[in-house]
């Protein structure tokens, strides 16, 4: 009777989603294009374009910098993409972008050999601190019991200090640079055992927000500018609260650098933009404003390996 | 128009028009797999991590190095069969109701709402899955949800997407039984409910089945809505359908934004992605094989 049966329907189905599919790549082609971009020779005004792609936790910072800085430089164009640290330090290394923003040190991510030829800028620090849903009756905690929780051996509230009650973990995706930065500086190289899982893993601060102000008796981790007393609360640190002024002084540990990598052989016109982003008018304006921590009053430093000393 | 154009040329512009077309889409085909298999192979070939211990490992944590997809096929696999589970039963009925109960009602005004949702993006089910079925999850089953994220969730989103196209395709399964067949069933003195079961639903096995790997095929590559409802934990096991999970797309997509090109994280996830396309695979060869069977059978 009939040959072959896919009905009509199923076969435009089949169709549609190839062609959606096609779509999708479409797409990502012309971001990529988009972010390609030749550079003018640079004169005594500047001219050209900059195309910067990479982390997403600051981009905001780097976008409000960017229109501030085109506004006075008309010829510049400056196109920022978002993609994550792990794209951002791929670009740069592949030469897709002139600048590839990054929270975590490129040395973390990339062979020797590809660091040694970009050059780190950082732009801003950014501080981090552990949070907590209001239903969770403690209000200082220590690194010791934040490595506990975080690895699996505290379980319940009442092993801090809280009322019983389940904690219920709530982590950032492996690889994400806040994860990074938070274990680095709470777990110390301790390894989380296989059997430790926490009750999600997200793939941004606004999720794990949401998460924790929805989810009795959880724990997690934010960058300062997140930070919101409607939602949740924010722990301070073997009695260190989660302030700037804790961060400069380097009484609280968890914090960690906005890095804009260029290559060594950078064109003027992206130099000159990683000068304005360190310029004072940028960093004691549009830094703080946008929830960050200006690099001009720090009292220590940290290096790729998380040593921080005095500055 | 002065003159036509001769029969001959006619006909070769026709054959050259739709033999590119063809040549096209074999290309995009073949490219798309040389691709994926050329950077998924060499997280095996380039870096040495073992084929078997990345199919059989337990513990995805690519930070460590460790490369064990198992947990994220079970995630997959799970909320792919459960979804399906939940989804068939309803389907079906919605679908014997619109073809042999109320056909009028159906057609006009069920069929298209059901085509409806088929539009609707998968981020706005995952939206509505994140405030919807999470809360829902947490308010049923309390601490032990946890967030209320996890398996169950996920598969309770899923099932709701791949309604409408098991429905859509049931529906026409339904219908392409000649009616003889049931016009033979009730001459004999079946009732109503009888030629449905007995002749109706049994005549169309073989296409209905179709419906459901299709459904399946969706739900087993449907990444945006079950990565906000699933809970997104890759680094060990799920035990339990209130459990946090990955699937293997999701852990894809997550895992691209902080993974650089050329690293071994990088080309596991196109492992990943080499392992769905195997599995979308046998996915198409089981409903051509089910096409042809159904074939044969009907002589």
């Amino acid at each position: 009777m009939q040959g072959f049966d896919i009905s009509r329907r199923s076969f435009i189905g089949a169709f549609g989603a190839a062609a959606a599919a096609g779509l999708g790549l479409a797409g990502c082609g012309g971001q990529q294009a988009a972010t390609e971009g030749g550079s003018a020779a640079a004169g005594s005004t500047l001219s050209g374009s900059i195309s910067c792609s990479g982390a997403t936790s600051f981009q905001p910072l780097v976008e409000a910098a960017a229109n501030e800085f085109m506004d006075a430089n008309p010829d510049v164009s400056i196109s920022i993409s978002a993609g994550g640290s792990g794209q951002g330090l791929s670009d740069i290394k592949d030469g897709k972008v002139q600048i590839g923003r990054s929270d975590v040190f490129a040395e973390t991510k990339l062979d020797a050999a590809d660091v040694e030829k970009l050059v780190d800028n950082q732009v801003a620090i950014v501080g981090m601190g552990p949070i907590v849903n209001p239903s969770v009756d403690i209000d200082d905690i220590s690194t010791e019991q934040l490595k506990g929780i975080f690895t699996g051996e505290i379980t319940d509230w009442s092993e801090v200090g809280g009322s019983a009650g389940t904690i219920q973990v709530i982590n950032r995706k492996a690889g994400s640079g806040t994860r990074a930065t938070f274990e680095d500086a709470v777990l110390a190289g301790a390894t989380v055992p296989d059997t430790f899982k926490p009750v999600a893993e997200e793939d941004s601060s606004g999720t794990v927000v949401d998460k924790v102000s929805q989810t009795e008796g959880a724990i997690s981790y934010v960058a300062f500018n997140y930070f919101d007393d409607s939602k949740f609360k924010a722990l301070s640190v073997d009695g260190v609260e989660p302030t700037q002024e804790n961060v400069e002084s380097g009484d609280f540990n968890i914090w960690s650098y906005e890095h804009m990598y260029t290559t060594s052989d950078a064109d003027e016109v992206t130099k000159a933009f990683i000068e304005y982003m360190l310029s004072d008018d940028v960093q004691a304006n549009l830094v703080p404003e946008e929830g960050f921590i200006p690099l001009t009053d720090m009292q220590v430093k940290k290096d790729a390996e998380g040593n921080v000393t005095a500055a | 128009m002065a003159k036509l154009m001769p029969k001959r040329s006619l006909e070769n512009v026709g054959l050259t028009v739709t033999g590119l077309c063809i040549a096209l889409v074999a290309l995009v085909v073949v490219t798309l797999i040389v691709m994926v298999a050329q950077q998924g192979l060499a997280t095996f070939l380039q870096d040495g991590v073992d084929f078997w211990s990345f199919i059989s490992g337990g513990n995805w944590i690519p930070e460590d190095g460790r490369f064990g997809a198992l947990p994220l096929i079970v995630g997959s696999f799970s909320v792919t069969l459960l979804s399906t589970v939940f989804a068939l039963p309803v389907a079906l009925g919605s679908a014997i109701f619109v073809v042999e109960v109320a056909p009028g009602f159906g057609r006009r005004v069920f069929q298209p709402l059901v085509e409806l949702l088929v539009g609707i993006p998968s981020v706005v089910y995952g939206v509505l899955g994140l405030s919807v079925v999470n809360a829902a999850m947490r308010a049923i089953f309390g601490e032990a949800a946890g967030t209320g994220a996890g398996i169950l969730s996920g598969a309770i989103v899923l099932a709701v997407m791949i309604l409408p196209t098991v429905t859509t395709l049931s529906i026409d399964a339904l219908d392409a039984v000649p009616n003889e067949y049931r016009e033979g069933s009730y001459a004999l003195g079946c009732t109503r409910w009888q030629t449905v079961w007995h002749v109706v639903l049994k005549s169309a096995l073989p296409s209905l089945m179709t419906a459901v790997i299709l459904g399946m095929t969706r739900a087993f590559g449907e990444t945006l809505a079950v990565q906000m409802v699933i809970g997104g934990v890759e680094r060990s096991m799920p035990t339990g359908l209130l459990d946090p999970a990955a699937t293997l797309t999701t852990a894809l997509t997550s895992g691209l934004s902080n993974a650089t090109t050329g690293s071994v994280q990088y080309h596991a996830l196109w492992s990943l992605g080499l392992l769905l396309l195997a599995m979308s695979l046998v996915f198409i060869a089981v409903i051509h094989l089910i096409g042809k069977k159904g074939a044969k059978k009907r002589g």
